[in-house]
């Protein structure tokens, strides 16, 4: 995969030119950590390179939690700076659903097309990160356009996609390919140090294989002991990159608005009829660990489940998925 | 070519005619804006403009396009809404969508169906596909249970298939009223009457959760093999298009990869009847 570089500064001032053309989206500090915010001049010495991760996942800039689906909107040009693999990876499966070759979404896929994708790759982890444990890499090598390593004063910037090649060569035509191996094997070497990092803190974790065969084999008993703490709200699929169930309401003129729905809140399943396969707690609980582990891998090439551990740090009953999946390894 | 329909939008259709089938199914004819082709078995979203809209399984025959008809009983807010509904309205099609009956594994074949209530509309379609299809048909047997004899939709059906050679029907209800000659008991006890070649037969069964779970345990103690069993499938399908997630039961998207499965495809799914 091809390398350039550019001064930092460089970079900066480069984005501060692309903002009269682009709406740029990064990730920036605030209260509770970071997340995706518009950018703002002010704010681009802040953008956040190589730390994991925004508070909210990628997913609410190409699935906006409600919109009018029957009226077509001129999406304008997006970068998107600081995306963590984890969501890259999210992103994956989502384009399956969503573009796939029968019922491609055409909003859906106008903003895709008119967002460039700028991941950064994480050095050092957050507790609750777990995406090795999946197969995923802390930094990214597909579907993302481009990604970035912020070292000593220097954007180091992988090539991933041809529209990542030509955003580069447009916006920094100077920057030569990179060859040093002494900076190569720097990242490199930060690669390996950050996924030595995920290896031991997830260690006894299992894969997403054998995640899906124990989770499929689990007992009743422990789907109810732990969905006891579990209220519905939907904050764990609401926060998900990967989780994009929705509901269709009607409005007058044949209008459909799109809005986000989450198989936790009661009656997702319900039909007509009052039949609803998920009406007690902890079916719908369990519904949402086989979707990702069993159901879905059966279905999609992509990662149900990216290991990006929101779902740990958003729920308000305190539920650790990967306790449970701990104590069913046991 | 890159598919730019937008997938959510409907196409209008004029309801011309309202047919009052039973006490709590009609069904309505529908002109759609433009021909409009589906297989026996696919389903469409119907709306009702700031209602709402459900999925059904067209009732009429397959081979018409310009006209559409969809039986649809009264079971929630939106079929109610539809209940209400007069000739010369403008509903919304979307679809059609999914997988519908293979009629070509039929061919040679005797077919039996087993449909109960209005299970019986999917059933209407995929027996007009048959009757056109005859010659390559070896016999059709439609049994069919309601609750009553006044819930026993599309009457005339019967007396017209009786007439057709190959073709077989009988009908049960659950509770006797004044006038019934014919069967009394689930319609599982019709298949006692009926003699089929079940090595050169498949069976399609469509009808209520726990019609189609008994139907299909008699059909696999009959001799029938797992994948011999078609059945239709009703699940909360929002979207159609694969991609909102109400209608996923394991694995699959009944929306996309059904609503027609075999029993071998779903048998080790968990929860199909409810």
């Amino acid at each position: 995969m091809q390398y350039k570089s550019i001064k930092k500064e460089e970079w900066d001032n480069a984005l501060e030119k692309l903002l009269l053309s682009y709406a740029i989206f990064a990730s920036i500090p605030n209260d509770s950590g970071q997340d995706y915010e518009e950018l703002r001049p002010v704010d681009i010495s802040k953008i956040i390179y190589n730390k994991p991760k925004p508070a909210t996942s990628l997913k609410s800039f190409f699935l906006p939690v409600k919109e009018n689906v029957t009226s077509e909107k001129a999406v304008k040009e997006r970068i998107l700076i600081g995306i963590p693999n984890c969501d890259i990876e999210g992103l994956s499966i989502i384009d399956e659903i969503y573009l796939d070759k029968d019922f491609p979404d055409i909003n859906y896929r106008e903003r895709r097309e008119n967002t460039i994708l700028i991941s950064t790759d994480c050095i050092g982890i957050q507790e609750h990160c777990h995406c090795l444990t999946y197969d995923i890499k802390p930094f990214a090598t597909s579907t993302a356009d481009l990604a970035l390593i912020s070292l000593n004063g220097t954007m180091i910037i992988r090539i991933i996609t041809g529209k990542g090649e030509g955003f580069v060569s447009t916006v920094f035509p100077a920057a030569m390919p990179l060859k040093d191996e002494e900076i190569l094997s720097a990242v490199e070497k930060e690669h390996h140090a950050t996924e030595t990092l995920l290896s031991s803190a997830n260690k006894g974790l299992p894969d997403y294989k054998k995640t899906g065969i124990l989770v499929s084999g689990a007992s009743t008993d422990l789907w109810k002991r732990h969905s006891a703490r579990c209220v519905s709200c939907g904050a764990c699929t609401t926060i998900c990159p990967t989780c994009t169930c929705f509901l269709l309401i009607d409005k007058p003129g044949f209008e459909k608005v799109k809005q986000m729905d989450a198989c936790q809140y009661p009656g997702f399943e319900r039909v007509a009829g009052g039949e609803d396969g998920l009406f007690v707690l902890q079916n719908r609980f369990r519904n949402r660990y086989m979707c990702k582990y069993v159901w879905k891998p059966g279905k999609f090439k992509s990662t149900a489940c990216t290991g990006c551990g929101r779902c740990i740090e958003a729920c308000i009953g305190k539920i650790n998925k990967n306790e449970i999946f701990m104590e069913l390894a046991k | 070519m890159v598919n730019e329909r937008n997938i959510y939008k409907p196409i209008m259709a004029s309801l011309t005619d309202v047919i009052d089938e039973s006490p709590l199914i009609k069904t309505f004819v529908l002109v759609p804006e433009k021909g409009f082709s589906f297989k026996t078995g696919q389903f469409i979203e119907l709306s009702v403009d700031g209602i709402g809209e459900a999925p059904f399984t067209p009732s009429s025959s397959p081979l018409i396009t310009e006209k559409l008809e969809v039986t649809v009983m009264k079971t929630g807010y939106v079929t109610e809404c539809m209940h209400k509904l007069k000739p010369g309205v403008l509903m919304g099609i979307r679809g059609p969508f999914g997988r519908g009956y293979p009629i070509e594994n039929f061919y040679g074949k005797e077919v039996l169906i087993l449909g109960g209530g209005c299970g019986l509309a999917p059933i209407r379609s995929l027996l007009y596909a048959l009757e056109s299809v005859t010659d390559k048909l070896e016999k059709v047997i439609l049994c069919y249970g309601s609750k009553t004899p006044s819930d026993c939709i599309y009457k005339p059906l019967f007396a017209r298939l009786n007439k057709i050679e190959k073709f077989e029907t009988y009908r049960t209800v659950d509770k006797f009223e004044e006038g019934w000659n014919e069967s009394i008991g689930v319609v599982t006890s019709l298949l006692n009457k009926i003699k089929m070649n079940i090595e050169k037969s498949v069976a399609v069964v469509c009808g209520p959760p726990i019609m189609m779970k008994f139907g299909t345990i008699r059909l696999l103690e009959m001799g029938y093999q797992e994948d011999q069993i078609y059945l239709s499938m009703e699940k909360n399908m929002s979207c159609g298009l694969g991609k909102c997630g109400h209608c996923m039961m394991g694995e699959f998207f009944v929306c996309k990869d059904g609503p027609v499965f075999t029993y071998s495809e779903l048998k080790d799914t968990p929860d199909i009847w409810k």
